[in-house]
């Protein structure tokens, strides 16, 4: 699972041609939002001749193509289908949209949770074959709601729930909207810490500034890891199904967490 | 016809093609004493891997890669109706 994945615009040379020092587990290039609509053709063919002259092994890569009701949704994957990429993000998706894509590729699909018809139907979308996660597109979600954005985020606390209920039911990655307050790091930090607790598996960024602090968030702590290490020896020494370690009962779910701790501490090079 | 692709911001280039009887490249470019011959050789290979033999093209540089140079010549190129 990516802790992080960076949007960065698919028609600028200098951010394309950094990808991999952003040091995001993952990276959308962007066909849709930061892509004028005069230059489409010139995103797709600069994206295209990029990929086909650089390999970027630790990093996975997709493409946010522009949504399956635009004129260049077909295009998109048309000239994108054939490139060392992992997936497509789709905008504005709907199980239509998800099935339509399909039929175009077997590649994995990120569907943006953006509209309110496609909250309700996030289950449905989940189910679909190839989904790496459902991410959630706070800002076009809360204009269709006609509310207003909040730093605690009380006003799409429902939606973040339903979404990372829905991800860890049928294990995909549960992927967080990005802060858009761009200097702010300290509500970031709020606001990631938070999506974790809530249960998210990353969080969205565009901008690359924010990766560190959302790597940082999603990556367990050193007293976190110290922490898992007490219950999985105590666990294995023991040998019993539920203990007590200072003080507090320890049984099997205990354990099982404490085991994905040090798993993904392990990926991550802190063991 | 003329048609461009590209911009002035910094690793990008403004390429304008204009259909033409010979082959005309002009360069202008921030790092041309080191690589204006290299910028000129992605242009020539690019046409080439096209079949287009007669063209002006235009390269106003910001220290462009070459896949860059080459994507906004194709782009500048399709624009025109010069490629599919």
């Amino acid at each position: 699972m990516n802790r992080s994945y960076l949007f960065i615009p698919g028609n600028t040379p200098s951010m394309l041609q950094n990808l991999d020092v952003f040091e995001s587990d993952a990276i959308i290039i962007d066909f849709e939002d930061s892509v004028a609509l005069y230059n489409k053709d010139a995103a797709r063919i600069l994206v295209s001749n990029f990929l086909k002259k650089y390999n970027f092994e630790k990093t996975e890569i997709f493409i946010r193509i522009n949504d399956a009701s635009s004129e260049f949704f077909l295009e998109d994957v048309k000239n994108t289908c054939e490139l060392n990429i992992t997936g497509y993000v789709l905008p504005k998706a709907l199980p239509k949209d998800v099935e339509q894509l399909n039929k175009l590729t077997n590649k994995l699909i990120i569907p943006i949770i953006e509209s309110p018809m496609a909250v309700l139907r996030s289950e449905e979308i989940a189910v679909l074959p190839n989904i790496r996660g459902l991410l959630l597109g706070a800002e076009d979600l809360t204009k269709e709601l006609n509310i207003s954005r909040t730093l605690e985020g009380s006003e799409i606390l429902y939606t973040r729930s339903k979404i990372i209920l829905i991800c860890s039911a049928y294990n995909i990655d549960s992927i967080d909207t990005p802060w858009t307050d761009k200097d702010n790091l300290d509500g970031l930090l709020i606001d990631t810490l938070n999506a974790r607790n809530l249960g998210f598996t990353s969080k969205s960024s565009i901008h690359p500034n924010h990766i560190d602090v959302i790597n940082t968030a999603f990556t367990p702590s050193e007293r976190e890891i110290l922490e898992a290490k007490r219950i999985v020896k105590k666990a294995e020494t023991t040998k019993k199904g539920a203990f007590s370690l200072d003080g507090k009962m320890i049984d099997l779910p205990i354990i099982e967490k404490a085991k994905k701790t040090l798993e993904k501490a392990k990926k991550y090079n802190l063991l | 016809m003329k048609s461009s692709a590209g911009t002035y911001e910094s690793s990008d280039c403004l390429i304008t093609t204009t259909k033409n009887d010979t082959l005309e490249i002009i360069i202008e470019s921030i790092v041309f004493e080191q690589f204006g011959e290299q910028i000129k050789e992605v242009i020539i290979n690019t046409l080439k891997e096209h079949n287009i033999l007669t063209m002006k093209v235009e390269c106003f540089d910001k220290g462009a890669l070459d896949y860059t140079i080459k994507s906004r010549l194709e782009t500048a190129l399709k624009r025109g109706g010069y490629i599919e």
